[in-house]
């Protein structure tokens, strides 16, 4: 994971999860946004290959059809329906079934919230359901908090993929604690995709940087006040951090070393003792 | 509309008739109506000024509003909209369905009166919310009109799909006759407003009303039950042998966590009612997904819980 390779720099380097090759290194989540059309557009302006979505009742006394999906099917996307909503494993595992019968494909991602104001995920709840919807077919992908030892469980059980959080949802707090996630992604054997928290392109490239494998984002983008604006900027931030990762990071030094070489300088260096 | 005949539904549907009780206000006996448990409200008033009816009409809003019961306005369009009723009842002869829909709008509710099968089929395939079916009997709020009878409301529960009331000079002493006819909500006027206690008036017509009807939920559930444990006999089977009656009864179920009342047999036709046809959904039923293919034979039964989910933007 850790072994740098310049040839990916200039090669394609694609993410495989659950046996589907992705080009892009960005997860795009449908919710929030101010229409329909900016939606379109900031997933065109995105180069996503996955979207997630929630499933809910439909409103019957609606007689607009409010379906994310409409807007979508034009295009050719991985669907990572998300089991929001579920108060526990049960409850994720019948929403991720009625996502299934839906013909949307296998991948679920496990979203159990044990908390109406942090959202945080509910880990005993989260590895039960992906224990149960691993051995009923599903590619798992499970949102989590950035536990690492929770992060390796959850692939021991079949996950095809673990998602930490960066911060709670909705937040835009960034990754809050970056040792962590360094941690999980040394470990990790399956991708790693930050989800959730970020606020910005910049914490989407800090998060490819700490080795993430990529980023599931919404709110940064479909809150922002250009959201297809956004959509680009996270793109880019994305290839840049995927880039900068590949490419090794120097390591951290307490003090300054010249970029140039000392010899042939014109001038004796600066010497504060005055020793020379 | 369709999305009302979901939404609205009743048993104990009141009209006002001042002159069977001088003496008292009349929200003092609509009140009394309202405890003892009448599901709607309908003022008409063919004798009083139009001024004077849209004061009776914004006493009886504020009434209903506070027992969480429709209130319904006889003829005057206008009114229905200056107090906010939740909907109009029109006569064959009032203007015409269309014309009150487009001014009403798809979410008032709309009644016609009808007296015949023809006129009944023509106020359904028209918009109508609901139909009144009668005169049954010979009563004295519409007085030289020939009573229909329980043939047509026994037609009525044949054919007619939304919902009917029967209505027409019933009383506790005929009610079972109406009941037992095919009719499941009933209209009084005289025997609720001009009975001495309105409110046990009430709660007597809602106990005969009750008894017929779960009697009759009770027969059917029996059949079907019977029907299941036959070894080649589906219960859709037997609401497809079974001639018309069965097919159009009212089931009460539970969609997307809210009870209502339903005409639809199977999962096919409760799509089809909500005018979800063609929409990308999945469809649970008591607890187990239906696959799409299955839509169209699996029934639906008294008690059902129904989930029709969809996807919306989520991250």
């Amino acid at each position: 994971m850790t072994t740098v390779n310049n040839e990916a720099a200039v090669h394609p380097d694609p993410l495989m999860i659950a046996g589907t090759r992705l080009t892009s290194r960005l997860l795009f989540g449908t919710g929030r946004f101010p229409s329909p059309l900016v939606l379109k557009h900031a997933l065109e302006a995105s180069g996503t290959e996955v979207v997630t979505f929630a499933v809910r009742r439909i409103n019957l006394e609606e007689v607009e059809d409010d379906s994310v999906l409409q807007h979508l099917h034009d295009r050719r996307l991985q669907y990572l329906p998300n089991t929001s909503g579920a108060n526990n494993a049960d409850e994720a595992v019948r929403i991720a079934k009625l996502a299934r019968a839906a013909g949307l494909g296998s991948w679920i991602k496990v979203e159990i919230s044990a908390n109406p104001r942090s959202l945080l995920p509910d880990p005993i709840e989260t590895l039960r359901a992906t224990e149960r919807l691993v051995k009923e077919g599903f590619d798992v992908l499970p949102y989590t908090t950035d536990d690492p030892i929770l992060c390796k469980r959850l692939e021991e059980a079949g996950a095809a993929a673990v998602m930490p959080g960066g911060a709670p949802i909705g937040t835009g707090l960034g990754i809050l604690n970056p040792y962590h996630l360094g941690l999980i992604v040394e470990e990790a054997k399956v991708p790693i995709i930050v989800d959730a928290g970020l606020g910005a392109a910049a914490d989407a490239a800090q998060a490819m940087e700490l080795g993430a494998s990529a980023v599931l984002m919404n709110t940064p983008i479909a809150k922002a006040k250009d959201p297809v604006a956004m959509a680009r900027a996270v793109r880019l931030a994305i290839e840049a951090g995927r880039l900068s990762y590949l490419a090794g990071r120097i390591p951290k030094k307490r003090y300054a070393s010249a970029s140039s070489m000392p010899e042939g300088s014109l001038h004796a260096p600066f010497d504060p003792e005055g020793a020379l | 509309m369709a999305e009302h005949n979901n939404k609205f539904d009743f048993q104990l549907y009141v009209i006002t008739g001042a002159n069977y009780h001088p003496g008292r206000p009349l929200a003092d006996v609509i009140e009394q109506t309202l405890i003892g448990g009448a599901d709607v409200i309908q003022l008409r008033d063919k004798f009083s000024s139009e001024q004077e009816i849209l004061e009776q009409a914004r006493v009886l809003r504020e009434l209903t509003r506070r027992y969480g019961v429709p209130l319904i306005i006889n003829d005057y369009i206008d009114i229905a909209i200056m107090v906010d009723a939740d909907g109009v009842h029109l006569g064959q002869e009032d203007l015409n369905l269309a014309v009150a829909r487009r001014r009403l709008g798809p979410d008032r509710i709309i009644g016609i009166s009808t007296h015949s099968l023809e006129q009944a089929l023509a106020a359904q395939a028209g918009g109508a919310d609901y139909i009144g079916v009668g005169p049954v009997y010979p009563t004295g709020t519409k007085p030289g009109r020939t009573a229909v009878t329980t043939s047509y409301v026994r037609e009525a529960a044949d054919h007619v799909k939304i919902p009917f009331v029967a209505i027409g000079g019933i009383t506790l002493d005929n009610i079972d006759t109406v009941l037992e006819a095919g009719a499941t909500r009933v209209c009084a006027v005289s025997a609720v407003v001009g009975a001495d206690d309105p409110a046990a008036a009430c709660r007597a017509f809602k106990a005969r009303i009750a008894a017929h009807n779960g009697a009759a939920a009770k027969e059917k559930a029996k059949a079907e039950a019977e029907a299941e444990a036959g070894a080649a006999v589906t219960a859709h089977d037997l609401l497809e042998a079974q001639p018309a009656e069965s097919d159009l009864a009212y089931l009460g179920v539970k969609i997307n966590g809210k009870e209502q009342w339903t005409t639809a047999g199977t999962i096919e036709e409760l799509i089809w009612q909500h005018s979800l046809e063609g929409r990308r959904l999945v469809v649970e039923l008591d607890g187990e997904i239906v696959e799409r293919d299955a839509w169209g034979r699996t029934s639906l039964r008294e008690g059902s819980e129904v989930e029709l989910v969809h996807f919306v933007g989520g991250g």
